[in-house]
């Protein structure tokens, strides 16, 4: 790389002011401008946009550029941005080096002068870590081509059906003995009102008919390895006769879609538990759904006269008001579905049985989707009584008197009257329950896929890329990652399938070049390397005679190396590297920072 | 101006070059498809990039849009038509005969190379819709600075003939006399991405949004709040004055039979309260006040965003608005019904209101396609639940908020499923070859 | 001259977006805290503490993913590191604390700013005593 003249392209975004407000974007210009080899060194009000990056590509083509600093927000944002900016202007992509000064400058630091002298520093280091940059390549892996998915409720099987009809492979692992999951059992969904049964019946007629689906039920991941393109999992199914077969699928990607559970109130929230006349909203469905409308409506061997619904049951729960259940985060989030879900329950009781009287006890009405406010309208014409109550003061259940008429007494103070307490007198109690993750099992601890705080799977960024996970090959759908409707399931479902479609349509996934590599002048083969290293076969020590002599050298499996460093930390002859992140490069860079501080102008 | 315009079969048609046209197109073109997005404005990006920041990550929203806006633009699968308009899309055995109209840009985009200095030569200004009204540009402009394609644009209604962008162009691209151009696109597939407008400032005529000046849309505070909005800084437009006092008035254009508005638009009580903390932090001092009647927090972080701004000190009024009035010194009345202290009514004044509009579908297609609308105005889609980008048609596919309003990311995901169900479509038809460049002459229109 | 300069190494997975989360808080810390981003702070050998510390790094927060560490063995390995170099500068006669071990998580901004101003703090009693 010596022989070739070193010149960089240096370029400072404003941000529109997010950055310029606060660092002098033209002083750091003008300082990068005097090192040497700078060839050129500008700002632009926003580099991300099409002509910020064009400026990269004409100066490399004008000025015969080889190597370019962008300094602007986070690499997170616009590193790739940059990178494919410099392929266009001829160069290879990793010959770029990105500086952020926005959300580690200008957004953290008060002082004007001090964030010009940072922002300018770290310019520098940048320049003098860009110079040790070589040009890499993308590691090229075969993909298996077919995809795995995890979950065979309706996002499962709607990515499965997707995947399939477009021409790939595709295995369903379900936990349970049918496919379907918990849509199969809600009776009539929303807001079309078809039957849950039903959607699953076409879902299911439609998988079965395609050839390039293999189906397995009563199977459960035990482990998985691999990495994109060639993850193999591994499988335990049951079979008839009681005992367990164990399969190795080789997969390209793999698609989450392990789903929710309802939320399991705590002994004595709301009465649940403590008295039978208190019901979650799914067990209400399946009552509703199996009790004759020529007969009563009876719970617990009582006939229901009056019922209330309570929303927001282990939804949005606040610190200091709710507990957590042991070992799970509160459940701050909203869940979605409830709101409607217990509006549509609520008229489709008044309806099955005209006589009886329903109060909704509720915190805001998120009926928020498509034809779904027309549920909230038909529920209040059905007569619902509506009883708002704040989040500090829940409602009360409690056993009524004997003379009462219902068995159970709700005690709330109802917003909708200034607060007033209120006690109403029910036969049943219904939980509006929210939605908890199921467990994901064995595969989340095999590929460490991350989790947000919520317990729900978490998505790389919800808007840049919501269906992808940290782990690359692994793509999310459905519920596993935050609550949502049927609807909305099966679009993020179909989203996760496109980026698998995408990923394996070519038979082969190019894998960053970050993996280590060994200078072989001067390995002396120690094997100490190996001793660090924690992944099987990525990295071995080759013996070969040259000269009569035995000569040891490490070797790295570029497809199995992560890229940790371990290996790199305990070399004593510095014959080990990580491509793009060498110690010559760190080094340069502390060099830097070392150096005599920027004038820093006082505000 | 008679050129001859090519008439070219691709894949899929992407009507609309917002965040879910873009999405959609980028997933496809990833899948090797040919892709064509028609975008009826000089620039794509959509309503997303005149956003400031975006719910719930507070991510600045020309950074999550540019990269995709570039990605675009830069991808050897996918062509944009800007200025371009859908005449009609009728069906030809299985593929689409797609009549788009180009409007005249007056700057010829093979020439220009958007330096500006016709801008700077011209001397009309014309009030700047892109920055709410609140600033202005000149008669002949770059749409906004981030805009794609970076290329000049004449309004001639504002010109004033004076010649002086011509004569500065270092290029020769202005040509005054630029024609409506029609031509036809052969489309194997056609996804409609045609979004949102907000409701009418006007449609409530007891909120008066047309008539008080500091009764603003929601549109208009982004750009205020925008780091690089009008002002730079928040501003109420009456008299510049530092607003003190900002209230946002919530379904004020959704949830309203009498508006033929009855659905909730998703995404007001959100952007309502990310505007009031981004207010909050712009303007430490100022009271902020919402007048709700639901806060519908319903997506993944949201609820946690809401109580972050219960907590900063917002108020959170119950309430609805019966009426807004100008009260002295440009200030705003509103007049409005507790919902939680039994229906009492109260008068507050405030320095700035900020009415929630909702949403309505930007485009009525259906004299144009063989597409079908529903009562709310939007495309119907016949199976929602399982496959909730497929219309009435097939080969005709729908995304984002032409299918019904909903929030960014609810739009892009959509946008990928959107995608998905198109190269699945595509798929079933095979064997087809790859998309054929056909030349033939275009036509003019006028 | 450098001595309050403080080097923050961050690992890619958690920290560093760590510190991006404190910009998009828009919330503060000095600035004379200068972050490397890396893979992960295992990579480092031992030499690398003490040449910074040479060079006039006044204080080095290691700033590693825990144990979420996305690599296998990594922040067993890493810790081990730290602790020898900690020795190791004792019986160089630099004050140990000027070295940390610390996670911080993706969305961990109260830890890193504590973080920085415990490093502060250390720096300017340092300070104080020559």
């Amino acid at each position: 790389m010596n022989s070739e003249e070193v010149k960089i392209g240096v370029y400072i975004c404003h941000c529109g002011g997010n950055i310029s407000d606060k660092v002098d974007v033209e002083k750091v210009a003008e300082d990068a401008g005097n090192l040497p080899d700078v060839t050129v060194s500008r700002t632009y009000t926003f580099m991300c946009a099409d002509p910020g990056q064009e400026l990269i590509v004409e100066d490399i083509e004008k000025h015969g550029l080889n190597r370019i600093v962008v300094a602007s927000c986070s690499p997170s944002l616009h590193e790739t941005t940059f990178r494919s900016a410099v392929v266009r202007g001829g160069l290879n992509q990793f010959l770029y080096e990105h500086v952020n000064i926005r959300e580690q400058v200008s957004w953290v630091h008060a002082s004007t002068g001090e964030a010009t002298a940072k922002a300018t520093t770290l310019v520098r280091a940048a320049i003098a870590r860009v110079r040790h940059h070589e040009p890499l390549s993308l590691i090229r892996v075969g993909a298996t081509s077919r995809a795995l998915v995890l979950g065979g409720g309706v996002a499962g099987l709607r990515a499965a059906l997707d995947l399939a009809v477009y021409g790939l492979p595709v295995t369903i692992v379900e936990k349970s003995s049918r496919l379907g999951g918990q849509v199969a059992e809600f009776g009539t969904v929303f807001p079309t009102g078809e039957s849950g049964a039903e959607l699953v019946r076409t879902l299911v007629r439609d998988v079965s008919a395609l050839e390039e689906i293999t189906v397995l039920t009563g199977a459960r991941v035990t482990g998985a390895t691999g990495y994109v393109g060639n993850f193999t999992v591994m499988v335990e199914q049951e079979r008839g006769d009681g005992s367990t077969e164990d399969l190795e699928i080789p997969a390209g990607a793999v698609i989450v879609a392990t789903g929710s559970r309802p939320y399991e109130p705590d002994m004595g929230e709301f009465g649940f538990g403590q008295f039978p006349e208190v019901v979650t909203l799914p067990d209400f469905i399946q009552i509703l759904n199996e009790t004759r409308a020529d007969g009563d409506l009876t719970v617990n061997g009582k006939m229901i006269r009056r019922a209330a619904f309570i929303h927001c049951v282990g939804s949005r729960q606040i610190e200091g008001i709710q507990k957590p259940k042991p070992g799970r985060p509160l459940n701050e989030n909203c869940s979605r579905i409830c709101c409607t879900a217990t509006l549509k329950a609520e008229s489709d009781l008044i309806e099955k049985f005209p006589g009886v009287f329903v109060y909704d006890l509720y915190r805001d009405i998120r009926t928020y989707g498509r034809n779904h406010e027309e549920i909230y309208e038909r529920a209040s014409r059905d007569g619902v009584s509506f009883l708002c109550y704040e989040p500090a003061t829940p409602p009360v259940v409690t056993m009524a008197a004997p003379d009462d008429t219902g068995n159970l007494l709700i005690t709330v103070k109802d917003n909708l009257t200034a607060g007033m307490e209120i006690e109403v007198a029910v036969d049943l109690v219904v939980l509006a329950v929210g939605m908890e993750p199921a467990d994901v099992g064995p595969l989340a601890e095999s590929l460490k896929l991350p989790a947000g705080a919520d317990g729900f799977l978490q998505e790389v960024h919800p808007k840049l890329r919501p269906v992808e996970m940290a782990v690359a090959g692994v793509v999310l759908a459905g519920t596993c990652q935050s609550p949502r409707d049927i609807e909305e399931s099966c679009a993020s479902a179909s989203a996760a399938a496109v980026k698998v479609a995408g990923l394996l349509t070519r038979g082969h996934v190019d894998l960053e070049p970050y993996v280590a590599r060994v200078n072989a002048d001067r390995c002396e083969g120690t094997g100490i390397c190996l001793s660090q290293c924690e992944y099987d076969g990525a990295l071995k020590i080759v013996e070969s005679v040259i000269d009569g002599r035995a000569i040891r050298k490490a070797v790295v499996n570029e497809a199995l190396c992560t890229g940790c460093g371990a290996c790199v930390a305990v070399c004593p002859t510095r014959a080990i590297d990580i491509n793009g992140w060498t110690l010559d490069q760190f080094e340069a860079m502390v060099d830097a920072m070392c150096a005599d501080p920027v004038e820093v102008a006082s505000d | 101006m008679n050129r001859a315009a090519s008439t070219e079969t691709v894949d899929t048609l992407v009507i609309g070059g917002g965040i879910a046209g873009l999405q959609t197109a980028l997933d496809l073109a990833d899948l090797g498809l040919q892709v064509a997005i028609v975008e009826k404005e000089p620039s794509i990006g959509g309503k997303m990039i005149g956003l400031s920041k975006v719910f719930p990550t507070l991510d600045c929203a020309s950074c999550i849009t540019t990269p995709k806006m570039a990605a675009t633009a830069h991808h050897e699968n996918i062509r944009i038509l800007t200025l371009a308009e859908v005449e009609s899309v009728t069906r030809h055995d299985e593929d689409f005969s797609v009549r788009v109209t180009l409007q005249p840009r007056y700057v010829d985009e093979d020439l220009c190379i958007g330096c500006r200095l016709c801008e700077y030569a011209c001397d009309a200004d014309v009030a700047d819709e892109f920055e709410g009204g609140l600033s202005a540009h000149r008669a002949i402009y770059i749409p906004f600075t981030n805009a794609i394609p970076q290329l000049a644009i004449l309004d001639p209604m504002e010109c004033n003939l004076c010649g002086q962008c011509a004569v500065a162009c270092p290029t020769d691209a202005v040509v005054f006399d630029q024609k409506p151009r029609e031509i036809e696109i052969t489309a194997r597939s056609v996804v409609v991405a045609t979004g949102f407008e907000t409701t009418p400032m006007g449609a409530k005529e007891e909120y008066r949004g047309n008539e008080i000046v500091n009764v603003i849309s929601p549109l208009t505070m982004e750009r205020l709040l925008a780091p690089h909005g009008p002002y730079g800084r928040v501003l109420r437009p009456a008299d510049g004055k530092v607003p003190d006092s900002v209230a946002f008035v919530q379904c004020a254009g959704s949830r309203d039979r009498s508006l033929g508005v009855p659905y909730c638009s998703r995404v007001c009580c959100m952007y309502a309260i990310k505007q009031a903390m981004l207010l909050s932090g712009a303007l430490p001092f100022a009271d902020i006040t919402i007048y709700y009647m639901d806060i519908r927090a319903f997506g993944k972080g949201y609820e946690t965003f809401f109580q972050n701004a219960s907590a900063m000190g917002i108020e959170f009024v119950k309430g609805k608005v019966a009426r807004i009035d100008e009260a002295g010194d440009r200030n705003v009345e509103v007049r409005f019904e507790h919902i939680d202290e039994l229906g009492q009514v109260e008068e507050r004044t405030h320095d700035l209101v900020v009415l929630s509009l909702g949403m309505l579908p930007a485009a009525d297609l259906r004299d144009r396609m063989p597409i079908s609308v529903s009562s709310d105005g939007f495309v119907t889609v016949p199976k929602p639940t399982i496959e909730p980008c497929r219309t009435n048609e097939p080969g005709i596919f729908v995304a984002g908020t032409a299918a019904g309003p909903k929030d960014i990311v609810d739009a892009i995901a959509e946008a990928g499923a959107a995608a998905m169900a198109v190269s699945g479509y595509l798929k079933k038809r095979e064997p087809a070859g790859d998309a054929v460049c056909a030349v033939s002459a275009g036509m003019e229109i006028r | 001259m450098g001595t309050d300069r403080i080097l923050i190494l961050a690992s890619a997975a958690c920290a560093y977006p760590g510190a991006d989360a404190v910009g998009q808080a828009h919330l503060s810390y000095p600035a004379n805290t200068f972050v490397l981003r890396v893979p992960s702070p295992v990579v480092f050998p031992e030499s690398f503490y003490y040449d910074s510390f040479e060079k006039g790094i006044g204080g080095i927060i290691v700033m590693s993913c825990g144990v979420e560490c996305p690599y296998e063995g990594a922040y067993e390995k890493l810790a081990a590191r730290i602790d020898r170099v900690s020795l190791g500068l004792k019986e160089q006669g630099i004050n140990p604390r000027r070295l940390k071990l610390t996670s911080i998580c993706t969305v961990c901004t109260k830890s890193f700013l504590k973080e920085v101003a415990d490093m502060n703090s250390i720096l300017a009693y340092e300070g104080a005593e020559t």
